[in-house]
């Protein structure tokens, strides 16, 4: 299996400012989040080979696709990248099938057709192959631009903004299908989007630019605890994001059981949950601090950490307190008050109290 | 399916596009416009008498003589004057200075239904004037055409040039000038005599022939060019014998002896 | 009815689609695609000869080209002929005088083609030339055609350049249009209606055959 880790570095003053350096595995989803015009779109194009930077340095596992020190680019068609635009650039003057099929160049003529049928089947569009993009609905186009971004049997596939366009409905069925897309692909996968439950949804990985510039990189769960990033903060609502697996369900009491790398969690059942992975999201509003385990409340969740960080806003008079709980981390926001009170410091062990229904819990595969 | 099409269309085009446009083998004949009824039945005549094709161009001498000096392909030019010929005589591009071969005349015409009443002394066209009813007035325009020039000579001697001078419309040929002149654009007008002998045109209105004397006379000199092939050469001499000569003067030409 | 100088006239349109419409494709992809400084220069330069009286053209043609001048005389030891006065020298003319209907439609199609469009086709592994001849061109067919159209018809109707550079002889520079003008002088009234009338036909038929096509392209493409 050749080595398919993505590297990328990029540096520019102007016109358009660049600095970030990042890494992705095969099987990761690398999220690039960040403000509209920071630089995300640009980032995937000198990925993609349509965008020249004046230093970059763009390696997929041991070809290097672009690297300024040595003089060596390869234009995109010479590269193998499967890139979903923003609003598909489908071929209007050719049917879906034709569309598939463009992208099948390196394949012998006679596969060719074959090859752009099963392309369409795996992205579940069967029936309506030999219509042209103006006939198809916005979730249609999208996944005809994925089928011919996989045709390229690409070493990284990219994603820009998929899913902008498209209503929330719509949008589920095709983030489920991108998540059980990137189990079977094992290619690093880039998804560029300013929708942070987009990221939450799908990411591995999270990267953070702002003006072009990567302010803080990582995994989804390290990154989403760190109060520090100000444009995560505003944008997304300061939280804790982690995986967990449901490992009971108890219809009568109407309560699942989430298993994670802090404990056990409960939140209110929902069909189909047993067995399934999940990604968690707990909202540091909803997080509860107390010195000592609580008696006689109605919550189901109290879960025993030490306080790792205290961090005081400047502007108002919030305090974001990071608990770690076995291998995760919890944020809690309290007021300074609180803290006094309290008399919270770091290395403290705390009770970190949630209720099961302010816990965000996203389903990211079926039993 | 295609493909057939597309050979039937080749096909089509190929039948559609007569040969290529290039050089034919006759010659090349440029002529004053004067000559445009006259020179057309020599032309005939010649091919009846000697098989060969002439091929006329007409236009004014002025404009004429410009071309050839451009690189025209013309073989013989007939002048309506002497003045043009010798200017390409002067340039190195004739062989020799060429022949009289004809003398014109003007006319005053008016055609049918204008107020313009034709004399020789033009005394029908100066009432006109005075009572300033002159709506336009047709000659050549001077610069271009030898027929133009005499036409002021003659305007000129009757004292009418200045006044009717913002009258005139001049044509760039005096075919032009002939057509203002007799489809009833103008009152009238100074024209050819060899053009309103042709077919269709005197019908359409009056004429006196202007006496000679009123203008510097219209010596219509030829030349043959630098390039003049064979064919060219024997026209020059056929021209020059009785057989046009007959048909010159029936046009209203004068004809040396 | 002057059926040479119909043969003329026709060679004249179909010499002239011949020379200008593939480095129209050439020019008006690159105008589309391209920034360069000049660029509105040039975009000026060549819609001058619209602006322009064909007089001028003709003038600017025959200083340079004719037998006095140092390039007419070269023209003339190695083709044996003058450029002007001669069917090549219209064809020159003709070009010179559209190139602003076929560069100028020809860039709008190009234009319009989205630039995510072309990109994809590059990430699909298409070389330039497989993206051009692919992508590029089937987009931008209905305006090349358009331009090819406009250009034949408008070479049917050139009359004061042809005149001026050709000289209106028979056979090889003496178009339809010319020859009408030339029927008329001659005091042929009947030829000349002939000759208008077909030409008039021509274009209306030259028309109508461009909008059924661009209709038909522009259904199927949509």
């Amino acid at each position: 299996m050749p080595d398919r880790r993505l590297s990328v570095v990029l540096r520019q003053a102007a016109p358009i400012p660049l600095d970030v350096e990042f890494s992705c595995e095969p099987g990761q989803v690398m999220a690039i989040f960040g403000p509209s015009g920071s630089g995300k779109t640009t980032i995937l194009r000198a990925i993609a080979g349509l965008y020249r930077p004046e230093q970059a340095q763009v390696r997929s596992g041991g070809e290097s696709w672009t690297d300024t020190s040595a003089g060596v680019f390869l234009p995109p068609h010479a590269r193998t990248v499967g890139l979903v635009f923003q609003e598909y650039a489908l071929f209007p003057h050719l049917s879906a099938l034709g569309n598939v099929m463009t992208a099948l160049g390196h394949r012998p003529r006679a596969e060719r057709r074959h090859r752009a049928e099963s392309l369409l089947r795996l992205v579940h569009l069967t029936k309506r192959m030999s219509s042209r993009p103006h006939e198809l609905s916005g979730g249609e186009r999208q996944r005809v631009a994925l089928a011919r971004a996989l045709a390229r049997e690409p070493a990284v596939l990219l994603l820009d903004e998929p899913f902008a366009a498209v209503d929330k409905a719509v949008r589920r069925r095709l983030q489920d299908e991108i998540d059980s897309l990137r189990r079977t692909l094992e290619i690093p996968l880039i998804l560029v989007t300013h929708d942070f439950d987009d990221a939450v949804r799908l990411a591995t990985h999270v990267l953070v630019v702002e003006h072009g510039r990567g302010v803080a990189s990582g995994p989804m769960s390290v990154l989403t605890s760190r109060p520090d990033v100000a444009f995560l903060r505003e944008a997304v609502g300061l939280g804790s994001v982690f995986d967990a697996v449901v490992t009971r369900v108890d219809a009568e009491r109407g309560l699942a059981a989430l298993s994670f790398g802090g404990g056990e969690l409960f939140v209110p059942a929902r069909a189909g949950m047993a067995g399934a992975s999940v990604r968690v999201r707990i909202p540091a509003r909803e997080v509860i601090l107390a010195v000592g385990p609580p008696q006689g409340l109605s919550l189901h969740n109290v879960l025993v950490g030490s306080i790792s960080a205290i961090q005081v806003e400047p502007t108002s008079d919030l305090v974001i307190v990071r608990i770690q709980v076995g291998d995760e981390f919890l944020l809690s926001e309290v007021t300074r008050d609180a803290v006094a009170r309290l008399q919270l410091a770091v290395h403290q062990r705390v009770c970190a109290l949630v209720k099961s229904v302010s816990i965000e819990v996203q389903q990211t595969s079926r039993a | 399916m295609r493909q057939r099409t597309f050979a039937l269309s080749l096909l089509l085009i190929w039948l559609v596009f007569p040969s290529l446009p290039a050089a034919p083998q006759v010659a090349r004949v440029a002529a004053a416009a004067n000559l445009n009824f006259a020179l057309s039945e020599i032309a005939e005549r010649f091919a009846k008498d000697r098989g060969s094709r002439i091929e006329l161009v007409f236009g004014s001498s002025a404009t004429l003589t410009r071309q050839i000096r451009d690189g025209a392909p013309f073989e013989l030019f007939l002048a309506a004057d002497e003045e043009f010929p010798s200017q390409l005589a002067a340039a190195g591009l004739t062989r020799g200075a060429g022949v009289i071969y004809a003398s014109g005349r003007l006319v005053l015409f008016a055609p049918t239904g204008s107020p313009l009443t034709v004399d020789e002394r033009l005394t029908g066209l100066s009432r006109l004037v005075k009572e300033r009813k002159v709506t336009r007035f047709a000659i050549a325009n001077p610069a271009l055409a030898p027929y133009g020039k005499a036409a002021e000579a003659v305007l000129r001697k009757h004292g009418l040039w200045d006044a009717i001078r913002p009258q005139l419309v001049m044509g760039d040929t005096i075919t032009q000038a002939a057509q203002f002149a007799t489809t009833g654009n103008a009152v009238g007008g100074l024209v050819a005599y060899s053009l309103v002998l042709g077919p269709g045109v005197a019908e359409r209105g009056k004429y006196v022939v202007i006496p000679e004397a009123d203008h510097p006379p219209l010596q219509q000199r030829m030349v043959l060019l630098k390039r003049a092939g064979d064919v060219a050469s024997q026209f020059y001499a056929y021209i020059q014998a009785e057989a046009a000569r007959a048909i010159l003067r029936k046009h209203g030409y004068g004809v040396p002896q | 009815m002057d059926w040479s100088a119909l043969g003329v006239s026709l060679w004249l349109g179909a010499g002239t689609l011949v020379v200008l419409v593939p480095w129209g494709i050439w020019f008006g992809r690159l105008l589309a695609f391209r920034h360069f400084r000049g660029k509105l220069l040039v975009e000026a330069l060549v819609t001058v000869p619209l602006v322009l009286p064909p007089t001028v053209l003709g003038f600017y043609l025959l200083v340079t080209f004719g037998a006095r001048s140092p390039l007419g005389q070269a023209f003339q030891s190695i083709a044996g002929h003058s450029l002007p006065f001669s069917f090549a020298g219209l064809l020159l003319a003709s070009a010179l005088a559209n190139v602003p209907f076929v560069v100028q439609p020809i860039q709008r199609g190009f234009e319009a083609i989205p630039r995510d469009v072309r990109d994809a086709a590059a990430c699909c592994g298409l070389t330039p030339w497989q993206r051009f001849v692919r992508i590029e061109v089937p987009l931008a067919w209905p305006s090349i055609l358009t331009a090819a159209i406009l250009t034949f018809a408008h070479t049917l109707g050139e009359f004061g350049v042809v005149l001026m550079v050709g000289g209106n002889l028979p056979g090889e520079t003496r178009t339809l249009s010319v020859a009408i003008y030339d029927r008329m002088q001659a005091f042929d009234d009947r030829s000349a209606g002939i000759m208008a009338a077909t030409l008039l036909v021509i274009a209306v038929a030259t028309l109508m055959v461009t909008t059924t096509l661009s209709r038909r392209v522009s259904r199927a493409r949509a």
